[in-house]
Order: structure tokens, then sequence, then C-alpha cells
């Protein structure tokens, strides 16, 4: 999985859950760029990204994870 | 020895000294003994048994886990284990300190027996320990950071006492972070700057807490005292003064802890920022005893969310109700069992009206009513970024607060009685009182008019120093980048206002913070 690829399907996850078609993520966006991301969100997201990507992020990532490039890394990492 | 005493900035003068004096390779032990002798003259001596019983639990689950997933692999089966070290905190805790949750039922199986000679006798023997509800919140957290390997077991116990027994947050935290207060072990450099900044804001803080917070708790204790003759209008004080105190006494303890902390070299995380500035509770609550929050968030509502059941039950009521009231179900839940832990976490039944359900249940409504909210205002076409916009919201913020903390100053039957008193003021007729404003009706209450002046004078510098912060970071910055007289003239003047006006000495307990009992 290429970066790119990661990001392509982030948006959408992101795009789906928040109802949000203007989204667009990058490396620094974190939860106070994109209107609507809250802790409740927050969760919604990884059950999001975790239904599309097909593992579980451990809890402990989601607890420190700062922004979306972080987020992509753990995806990356895991998927690998 | 409170951390307002003269014996504490003697303590701490001495404390620093040694610190820096003796090599830095034993700074961390300096630190261990200093906690001890604070704890000896600060709490009941053998209480720290429960420190060390938690730190022993801590310390022995969190290598027992590191051991297995060595020998095994790092999917080994640690979470009984880790079930087991929390929740034998949390029934420590239980017992000794939210006594007010359970002994009420348990004196029902007991209506044979004097129920208030074993309240008496409960009272007697288990004294708590200082600051249990805040370690006891910092080793879960330890615990659970090592179970989600978020953090390296630490393997010396004595260092892992020290991060429970850290004298600083002993009174009222913040509740740490193991990977913030590892700093604790580091080896520190003296910096003239840490001491600065640290004396400067120990300095702030003694003027928030014993001429300002002070002064507010004579009249509100005056006014609560007596609630049937204080009615009208002095109801209205009582409920719109009492943040003020609050935020002036937790804040201002808060400022001497940080500050005390900061001497050492170690920062340790704030627990205010501009409460008063937000536009909603939600933000309210993101400014306001925010490691408390933050806490909250990271090991009760996430672990929630995301547990299967929690899962299940958000794609049920997704598919049956839609996905806006599927989510907000699922919000109301979640909301729900978080502002129930911090009630509870407060111990009492009046801080689970106070803070929790009026909470709850502001929060839902202000959730609910959001796209209603957004429509007026784009109908009318306000300025939602104009100043008047921001102080009408914070003002809001205020009341909503102010409501809750009405409860939490008296208990949940003498807080209706006031809010009700206080409505009487709008809707019945004849019954303001306006005049106790300008008669000499406030005096009656305790204080003299310099007092009042004063409180006025110390409230607007506070809103001063809100505003720098909001600018500068820290108004500290801002107040190092003036040249060396005005500088000085800050420090000093600040220093005289608490030497003449601050309420200590003999026959005066300023020892007492709102926030001590939790």
């Amino acid at each position: 999985m290429t970066k790119e690829e990661v990001y392509k399907r982030l948006n959408e996850v992101f795009r789906e859950v928040l109802d949000d078609d203007s989204i667009e993520l990058h490396d620094e966006t974190v939860a106070d760029d994109v209107d609507g991301w809250d802790s409740f969100e927050h969760i919604n997201l990884i059950v999001g990204v975790e239904e599309e990507f097909g593992f579980k992020i451990p809890m402990g990532k989601v607890v420190t994870m700062k922004n979306v490039g972080e987020m992509v890394d753990i995806i990356l990492e895991m998927g690998k | 020895m409170s951390i307002t005493s003269f014996y504490f900035l003697v303590f701490i003068t001495i404390g620093v000294a040694f610190y820096y004096v003796l090599p830095k390779k034993i700074q961390w032990v300096v630190l261990l003994l200093l906690s001890l002798v604070f704890y000896y003259f600060a709490a009941v001596p053998y209480t720290i048994g429960y420190l060390a019983a938690s730190t022993l639990i801590a310390y022995f689950s969190t290598l027992w886990m590191k051991r297995k997933r060595e020998k095994q692999n790092q999917d080994a089966k640690v979470l009984p284990v880790t079930m087991i070290a929390l929740l034998i905190n949390i029934a420590i805790w239980f017992v000794v300190k939210g006594r007010d949750l359970w002994f009420p039922f348990a004196s029902g199986f007991m209506a044979r027996h004097d129920v208030l000679q074993i309240d008496a006798e409960i009272n007697l023997r288990m004294i708590a320990s200082l600051g249990m509800g805040y370690y006891t919140l910092q080793i879960m957290g330890y615990i659970i950071d090592c179970y989600w390997q978020n953090a390296v077991p630490q393997k010396n116990p004595l260092k892992l006492f020290l991060f429970v027994s850290y004298f600083p947050q002993l009174t009222t935290g913040p509740i740490s972070r193991y990977a913030q207060l590892e700093t604790l072990y580091e080896r520190h450099k003296f910096e003239y700057q840490n001491i600065s900044f640290g004396a400067q804001r120990i300095l702030w803080g003694f003027t928030k807490k014993i001429v300002l917070a002070e002064r507010i708790g004579i009249i509100v204790s005056a006014l609560n005292s007596d609630m049937s003759t204080y009615t009208g209008f002095y109801s209205w004080i009582a409920i719109l003064l009492y943040p003020l105190q609050m935020y002036a006494d937790f804040s201002g303890c808060m400022d001497i802890v940080l500050g005390v902390s900061e001497l050492f070299g170690i920062r340790l995380a704030e627990n205010f920022h501009n409460p008063f500035f937000a536009r909603t509770s939600q933000e309210f609550w993101q400014r306001w005893h925010i490691t408390l929050g933050t806490w909250a968030k990271d090991y009760v509502l996430y672990p929630l969310l995301k547990s299967k059941r929690m899962i299940r039950f958000g794609k049920f009521t997704r598919k049956k109700f839609g996905k806006k009231a599927g989510k907000f179900l699922v919000n109301m839940a979640g909301m729900f069992i978080l502002w129930m832990v911090m009630g509870i976490w407060h111990g009492g039944l009046r801080y689970i009206a106070g803070v929790s359900l009026w909470y709850w249940v502001i929060l839902m409504l202000g959730d609910l009513f959001a796209p209603v909210f957004l429509k007026i205002t784009n109908k009318l076409e306000m300025k939602t970024d104009s100043f008047a916009w921001h102080f009408f919201q914070s003002g809001r913020t205020y009341l909503i607060y102010a409501v809750g903390a009405t409860f939490f100053s008296v208990g949940v039957t003498d807080g209706i009685y006031r809010l009700k008193d206080a409505l009487k003021v709008l809707c019945v007729k004849n019954y303001a009182n306006p005049w106790i404003f300008f008669d000499q009706s406030i005096l009656n209450l305790g204080v003299t008019w310099g007092d009042i002046n004063l409180i006025i004078f110390v409230s607007v510098i506070v809103l001063l120093v809100a505003i720098l912060r909001e600018k500068h970071g820290y108004a500290r910055i801002w107040v190092q980048q003036q040249c060396f007289i005005f500088r000085w003239m800050i420090w000093i003047s600040l220093f005289i206002i608490v030497l003449i006006w601050g309420k200590y000495g003999p026959g005066y307990d300023a020892s007492i913070f709102i926030y001590e009992g939790f």
C-alpha cells in the first residue's frame, strides 16, 4: 500500500463518517481542522478505518495519535 | 503544613537548596525525601501506607505484565492482572474516600445498631491519605499505559513511589501522566529562569488564593449560612460569586503547585486555561480541571466507545433511527457514563447532581439544538466572530456553570431552594431587593467596602492576566519582555498586596482549598 492509496481511502472514510464531502486530509491535519471531529467521532473514525483496512488499531495508539500523519503511519505499519 | 503557610515556603527554600547543591544523580532521592517530610507534616503520617500499597500493586502488576510479554509474546494475556490491579485501587478509594456513596446504603442494613456511632467510628478509623483522589487516578493511568504499552514499567519501586507521592501535586493535583513525569528521574541543572518563573507563579497563586478567594469566601459562606434571610439579589450574589471563588481558589492553588514544581525544573500539566473565556459548556470543560477531563476521556470514554458492545449498540441505533439520531444516542450513553465517573470521583450525591447530571443534560440539549441555534444565528445574520457575541456566549456559559456550582456548593435541596429564590426576583412582583447594593446591608456579610474594592481590583488583574495569557501564552512572558523597573514594580506590588491584604497568620485558617478534599 502506498501513502497516496492510504490517503485516498482515508478521505473516503472521513467523508462518509462525518458527512462532509469537502474533507481533504494532510499529514498535519488535526481534529481542530475538521468540522465535527470530536471525541465521539474520533472513535467512529477509528472504527471506520478498522473496517476499511481490515485490522484493529490498538487502544494505546488511539489515545496517542496526534494528527492524520500519525494515523497514516499506523495504517502503513499495521497493513504490512 | 499547608502549601499557603509560611513553613511551607521555608520548607521549599531549604528543599530547593539541597536539590541543586547535592549531586545531580541523587536529585530524585531528594525529591522523594522532601515528599516524605511534606507528607509527615501535611497529613496523618501513617496514611502514607495507602500510597505505598497503590505503588506496590502497580509495581508488581506492571512488571508481571512485562515479564509475561517477554516470555511469551506481545499478545500474551495480561488483561486479567491489569483489571485486578485497577480494581484493587478503585476498591481502596471507594471504601476510604467514597464513604459518602456507600455509607447511607450500608447504614440501612445496620438499622438495629446506632448508626451515628458507627459513622463516627468509621470516620475515626478510616482517615484518607492526602490526595487520594488524585494519585489513585494517576497510578491507574500508569497501569493502563503499561497495559497499552505506552509506558515502560518502572523497575525501581522507589522511583515509582516518587511518581505517586511527588509532594506538590498531593494537595489538589494535577493528575499527571507517567510519560510527562519521567522528568522526575532526570538530572536538572540550576537555571535562573526556573527559579524566577517558579517564584513568580507562586506569588500569583498566593494573590489569587489568600487575597481574592478567601475574601469572596467570607461573603459566600455568610450567604450560605442563612439562606432564609439572604434572599432575592443576595441569592444572585451567591450564585454568581461562587464560580469566581472556586476559580481563584482552585487555579490559585494550581499556580502555587506548578510554581513549586518549576523551582525543581519539573513542569506539571496545566489544569486551567482561561475557562471563563469559553464560548460553550463543552469548551468550558476543556479549559477547567483539564487533567481530570483528559484522564476520563482517555481511560474511560475511549475504551468504552471502542468496546464491542458500544460499537454494536451504535450500529443498531444508526440502523434503527438513522445516522444522526443513532449517533446522538451513543453520545448520550457515553456522556452519561463519563459524567457519572466524574461525579463519583468527587464522592457524593451533591457532586453527582451538580456536576454530572446538570452538565449531562445541558450538553445533551446543546447537542440536540445545535442545528436550530445555527439556523437562527444565520437567519438573524449574527456576527458570530464579534466581541459582543463572544461576550454573550461566555456569559451564558458562566451562568450555566454557576447553576451547577450552586449544587456543588450547598447541596441539592438547598441548591434548588436558592435557584428558585433567584428566579423569584425575575418573576415575583416586589420580590427584588436592589437597595442592598446601595445601603450598608452588604457590610453585614463580614466584609468592609475596602474588601469589596479589593475583590474588584484583584478580579480586574485576574482578567488582565487572562487576556495576556490568551495573547502571549503566559502573562509572565509578557512581563519578562518589559523593562527592568516596570517588571520589578509589578512583582513587588503583588508581594505587598499579598503581605498586607492576604488572609493568613495565627487565628486564620487559609489552609483549606475547595479541591483539597478529593
